[in-house]
């Protein structure tokens, strides 16, 4: 009789106490087994992806670039060109010993361009760019000759940190396409270079509450 | 013979096909076989029937996916008289998509709230916006202390800009709350919803703690000439009264290897997007070389958006 009732005590025992031990614990296994954290799985993520074919679509490569004197963590990248963009160049064309008539002085001179670049007790004068003897290129502190399009290796004299980061990708932006062939912005397709900073200005919409 | 006797009719084949022949041919009856009338066109009428009939996203094959499309873009010709080209196309391998908002670079210049709306065609009635900026005092970290509503001259001395938007979590509670499962995560990380299955209980909109969802409480309002014809069946195609919406990392455009909008948008570079399983893109660099913090990292919800300054 005694015998019957602790192995009826055990019976519950083990009823009660380990069966919906297990549960708990196998429920909480495959509860936390497939969570993996995104931070963890991108960690994971250090093979090399084909660049062309990340995505099912063709991925055109705009015209107008030029192909950067750096390369960036995944190889080669390009940049906008910058040459095509301005309206008078070649520089040198006028930049001459040639003379040039009066009359059409006041157009073709450059009393427009309003220099605010550096500091304010002492800013940049225009030979701090360009070159003096070349116009056709600007001139390092170091006297070497830069091309204009590969103009962020001029701003990247004073703005180190902010070129590492634009050859990285955490300055300035892509052109267009996340996937393919890297082509990013150069320097003076977003901040003009007589005047970088950005200006005050209306924003271009507005928001209504939420709530 | 009984299971083929299934397999020939069930029943959502057998009211699909009998219900809209006769509702189509009722009403070419009642009209008088005129092509539109009181009811509009009879065969508009056919394709939204037919339309209400069909399955969930995630349960269509290949074939029938094609064939809705084809209905929808059918009624957009039939409804508003424009030729839209709706895309299913699914996530690739290899791909997880990531964010990233430099709130340092942000001015609060608001171009990336007005491409997003062109973009994925939000109603211009209740100004539907997925993006928020919140205008914030140095100091402040939290977007809940901010200010959303502001119209001056930016960027206002002393304050920084936040961008807010739906964060596309990892483990997003959005999607355990919708009790039809409407809503759900894709391979490649994007929160979409299916809006033919949402039947606009809101509780993912509650269950969201970063505010990212919206509700069409109206009929969106879209002028004709704005609606941006490149959509996608989980993206920017049209929208009804009644159903959540989000964004999309802008699916229709990300998934064809473009950047989202707002990205592309945005004038000071502030935002980053790009595939986080690949070491060399950029959104790697930030989170390998910045100092990066995401919103209510607390709450376990892995938003794949993060924060950075210089």
């Amino acid at each position: 009789m005694k015998n019957l009732t602790t192995q009826k005590n055990l019976f519950y025992r083990v009823l009660f106490g380990f069966i919906p031990g297990f549960l708990l614990f196998f429920s909480c296994l495959t509860a936390f087994s497939n969570q993996q954290d995104v931070a963890s799985r991108v960690k994971k993520a250090t093979q090399k992806l084909d660049k062309a074919h990340q995505v099912d679509a063709t991925i055109p490569v705009p015209k107008n670039i030029v192909r950067a004197t750096m390369e960036y963590q995944g190889g080669a990248f390009f940049t906008e060109a910058r040459k095509s963009e301005i309206k008078r160049f070649k520089c040198s064309s006028c930049h001459n010993n040639k003379q040039v008539s009066i009359l059409n002085a006041a157009d073709i001179s450059h009393a427009d361009i309003k220099v605010n670049h550096g500091d304010k007790e002492a800013p940049l004068a225009c030979n701090t760019c360009h070159s003096s003897d070349d116009r056709d290129f600007l001139v390092t502190s170091k006297t070497s000759k830069i091309d204009l399009d590969h103009v962020y290796d001029m701003c990247g004299q004073c703005h180190f940190r902010q070129k590492k980061d634009w050859i990285g990708g955490a300055h300035g932006k892509r052109v267009t396409y996340w996937a393919g062939e890297r082509v990013v912005k150069n320097c003076t397709s977003c901040h003009n270079p007589h005047y970088p900073r950005f200006e005050k200005r209306w924003p271009k919409t507005y928001s209504v509450p939420l709530k | 013979m009984d299971s083929d006797k299934k397999k020939q009719i069930n029943r959502r084949t057998f009211l699909t096909g009998a219900a809209s022949a006769a509702i189509a041919g009722g009403a070419a009856a009642t009209i008088g076989c005129k092509p539109t009338g009181l009811l509009g066109s009879t065969e508009a009428f056919a394709l939204e029937f037919t339309e209400y009939f069909k399955k969930y996203y995630r349960l269509m094959s290949q074939e029938e996916r094609e064939q809705t499309v084809a209905r929808l873009e059918r009624l957009a010709r039939l409804k508003q008289d424009i030729t839209v080209n709706i895309e299913t196309t699914g996530p690739a391998e290899n791909v997880l998509y990531g964010y990233a908002f430099n709130v340092t670079r942000c001015e609060g210049y608001m171009e990336c709230i007005k491409a997003c709306v062109k973009e994925n065609n939000l109603d211009r009635k209740s100004k539907t916006q997925y993006i928020q900026i919140f205008e914030m005092e140095h100091g402040q970290m939290s977007p809940d202390q901010g200010e959303s509503k502001y119209f001056h001259m930016v960027p206002k001395e002393g304050h920084f800009y936040m961008g807010v938007q739906c964060y596309h979590c990892d483990n997003p509670p959005c999607v355990k709350a919708c009790p039809t499962k409407a809503t759900w995560k894709e391979p490649d990380g994007i929160v979409v919803v299916d809006y033919d299955w949402c039947i606009g209980c809101r509780y993912c909109m509650a269950a969201c703690p970063y505010m990212g969802r919206r509700f069409n409480w109206n009929e969106p309002e879209v002028p004709r000439e704005e609606i941006t014809r490149n959509q996608h069946y989980l993206g920017n195609r049209k929208r009804v009264r009644g159903m959540m919406e989000k964004c999309t990392f802008c699916i229709q455009r990300s998934r064809k290897g473009k950047l989202t909008a707002c990205v592309e948008a945005c004038p000071t570079g502030a935002r980053v997007f790009g595939n986080l399983l690949d070491p060399d893109s950029e959104i790697r660099f930030v989170l390998e070389n910045k100092k990066v913090y995401r919103l209510k990292e607390d709450l376990g919800t892995e938003p794949k958006f993060w924060y950075f300054i210089d």
